[in-house]
C-alpha cells in the first residue's frame, strides 16, 4: 500500500491557476512515530502498543475505534495513510493543493482516550512530532495544534506554546464521542487562548458514535449508516453547544471551522438554530440577534465530503441558502477513503470569483496567510 | 501512430488486467474467465483510474438470496482505488450508478497477442 494512485489525473487549467488551501489532510501518527517524543511512563505504552499489530484506527489504548460491523475489504490497492513529510508534499502536488493543514489520523480518537495524564502526554507527544518531523520546511504544509479536551487548561498551553510557530496555523479539537461538548465553560480556558493566539479552532469527527453519543446511534449495524450521521451529528452538537453557552460573544476573536459534514446540513442547522432563539431568546440573553448572525462572522464549513446531486446547481443554492460564500473552504480529506479531488469541489456553479474564495481565498484568511 | 496496443496473451492470464495507453488514452485490459475487455481508465464518478484498482467480487443482496448479504460475479468486478466504486467488467456497468456505465474499447485477439484498439464497438 505505497501508492497514491493520483499522478494519472490532469489537473486543468483552472485548478492550476487557483489558490487551493485544503484544511483537512491527515497525518498518520503511529505508536512507533510517537514513542520517542512521549514522556515516561508512557513511552513504555506506545513502545508496547508499537509491538502489536496494528489496525488503522483501531489499536485499543491509542486509537480506540470500537467498530462493531463486519468489514468487506475494498481490495483497494490505493495508500490510505500518508506517511512521510515528502510522500505528503508530492500527493498535495498531484492534487493541485497549494497549502494544506495537517490533522490526526489516530487521534481522530484522541476524545475517547479514558486515562487523563496519558491523554495529556499523547497530545504533547503528538505536538513535538508534528511540529519537529512534519512542519520543517516552508512549503505549504502547515498543522493544527491537537488541544487535548481532558484538560481544558494543558489545551490552553499547547495552543500558546506552539501559536508562534510558523507552520502552526489551527488548533484541532477531536470531536469523536467528546464528552461534554465544546461549549461547556469548562473549555473556557481553551477558547482564551484561542482568541489570544488568534489560531482558527478546527473540529473533525470521525465515525465513532460509542459510547457517548446521542440518540442510539450505536446501534447502526453499517458503517454506512454511522458515517452518513456521525459527522453531521457530531458537528451540529457541538455547534448548539457553542452556541448556547454564547461562545461566540464571549469570545467574539474565535473562529470555527466545522468539517467532514459536506454543506447541505449548514442552512438547516443554522435556520433551526434562529427558530429557536425566537421562541427561547431568554435561555440565551447574550445574544441581541439572531445565532446566524454571529455564526456568520465566526463559522466556517469545509466542503468534503461534497453532495452529489444530480443537479450541481443544487450545491450552489445550498450554499445561497446561507450565504456562505464567504464561509465555506475547501477540504480533501487526503489521503482517507472518501477524499474529494479539487476538481470535485469545483464543480459547483458560482462565480469564478466565489470558487476562488472557496477553494483558497477564505481560508487564507482565515489562516491569516494573505 | 498505430491505432491499437498490442498485450501479448501470455502476460494476460486469467484474471489478470492491466493498463495500455492507445492514442493518448489509458485502457485497462481484462481477462475475465478467458474472455477479452478493455474499459477506459477512467471512474465516471471523480476520474480516478478505475482500471488500476483490484479485481475482485462483490455483495447482493435481493429477494432472490432472502435479503441475505451473498458474494457475487467474483472476477467480473473491478474496484476504483479511488472511492471504491465497481463496475462489471463484463458489461461496463457502473454497480453504484445503475444506468451509467463506461463502453467496451474494441479487442481482437491476433495469433499470441491482443490488440487494444483506442475506439469503442
Amino acid at each position: 500500500m505505497t501508492e497514491s494512485f493520483l499522478g494519472g489525473v490532469k489537473l486543468t487549467l483552472r485548478l492550476r491557476e487557483l489558490t487551493v488551501v485544503d484544511l483537512d489532510v491527515h497525518v498518520y501518527e503511529t505508536p512507533a512515530a510517537l514513542a520517542p517524543h512521549c514522556a515516561q511512563p508512557w513511552r513504555t505504552s506506545l513502545e508496547y502498543f508499537a509491538s502489536l499489530p496494528q489496525s488503522y484506527l483501531g489499536t485499543p489504548g491509542f486509537a480506540p475505534y470500537l467498530d462493531a460491523w463486519p468489514d468487506f475489504p475494498p481490495d483497494s490497492p490505493r495508500r490510505q495513510t500518508v506517511t512521510s513529510p515528502a510522500q505528503l508534499r508530492g500527493d498535495l502536488d498531484d492534487l493541485g493543493i497549494d497549502i494544506a493543514v495537517l490533522i490526526p489520523d489516530c487521534f481522530l480518537l484522541h476524545a475517547a482516550i479514558r486515562q487523563t495524564d496519558y491523554a495529556l502526554e499523547l497530545a504533547r507527544a503528538y505536538n513535538r512530532w508534528l511540529t519537529g518531523e512534519w512542519l520543517t520546511e516552508d512549503n505549504g504544509v502547515k498543522g493544527a495544534v491537537l488541544a487535548p479536551h481532558h484538560d481544558p487548561l494543558v489545551a490552553a498551553e499547547e495552543i500558546r506554546a506552539y501559536a508562534d510557530h510558523p507552520n502552526i496555523a489551527a488548533i484541532y479539537l477531536p470531536t469523536s464521542c467528546v464528552d461534554p461538548l465544546y461549549g461547556h465553560r469548562r473549555y473556557d480556558p481553551l477558547y482564551d487562548a484561542a482568541q489570544e493566539t488568534g489560531l482558527p479552532v478546527i473540529l473533525h469527527s470521525g465515525l465513532n458514535v460509542h459510547p457517548a453519543f446521542p440518540f442510539n446511534l450505536h446501534g447502526y449495524e453499517t458503517a454506512f449508516a454511522a458515517h452518513a450521521l456521525a459527522h453531521p451529528f457530531s458537528m451540529m452538537a457541538n455547534l448548539a453547544s457553542i452556541v448556547e453557552t454564547g461562545v461566540p460573544v464571549r469570545f467574539p476573536g474565535v473562529r470555527f471551522v466545522f468539517t467532514e459534514a459536506g454543506l447541505t446540513w449548514v442552512p438547516f442547522f443554522l435556520l433551526r438554530l434562529d427558530r429557536d432563539y425566537v421562541t427561547m431568546r431568554r435561555e440565551v440573553p447574550f445574544y441581541t440577534d439572531k445565532p446566524s448572525v454571529y455564526l456568520k462572522q465566526c463559522t466556517y464549513f469545509s466542503t468534503q465530503p461534497i453532495e452529489e446531486p444530480d443537479r450541481l446547481g443544487d450545491l450552489a443554492t445550498f450554499i445561497s441558502l446561507f450565504e456562505g460564500e464567504d464561509n465555506v473552504v475547501f477540504a480533501s480529506d487526503w489521503p482517507h477513503w472518501d477524499f474529494d479531488h479539487p476538481l470535485k469541489a469545483m464543480q459547483i456553479p458560482v462565480s469564478d470569483e466565489a470558487l476562488a474564495k472557496i477553494m483558497g481565498g477564505n481560508a487564507l484568511r482565515l489562516l491569516g496567510l494573505h | 501512430m498505430t491505432g491499437f496496443a498490442v498485450v501479448p496473451l501470455a502476460e494476460l492470464p486469467e484474471g489478470a488486467h492491466t493498463v495500455v495507453e492507445v492514442a493518448g488514452r489509458e485502457i485497462g485490459v481484462f481477462n475475465v474467465r478467458g474472455s477479452y475487455y478493455a474499459l477506459p481508465n477512467v471512474c465516471v464518478h471523480q476520474n480516478g483510474p478505475l482500471c488500476r484498482g483490484a479485481v475482485s467480487g462483490t455483495v447482493v443482496a435481493s429477494a432472490e438470496t432472502a435479503w441475505k448479504h451473498t458474494w457475487a460475479h467474483e472476477g467480473e468486478i473491478v474496484i476504483c482505488p479511488w472511492h471504491f466504486l465497481e463496475y462489471n467488467i463484463t458489461t461496463g456497468e457502473c454497480v453504484n450508478f445503475p444506468g451509467r456505465g463506461l463502453p467496451h474499447y474494441r479487442v481482437v485477439v491476433a495469433g499470441d497477442e491482443l490488440q487494444v484498439y483506442g475506439r469503442t464497438g
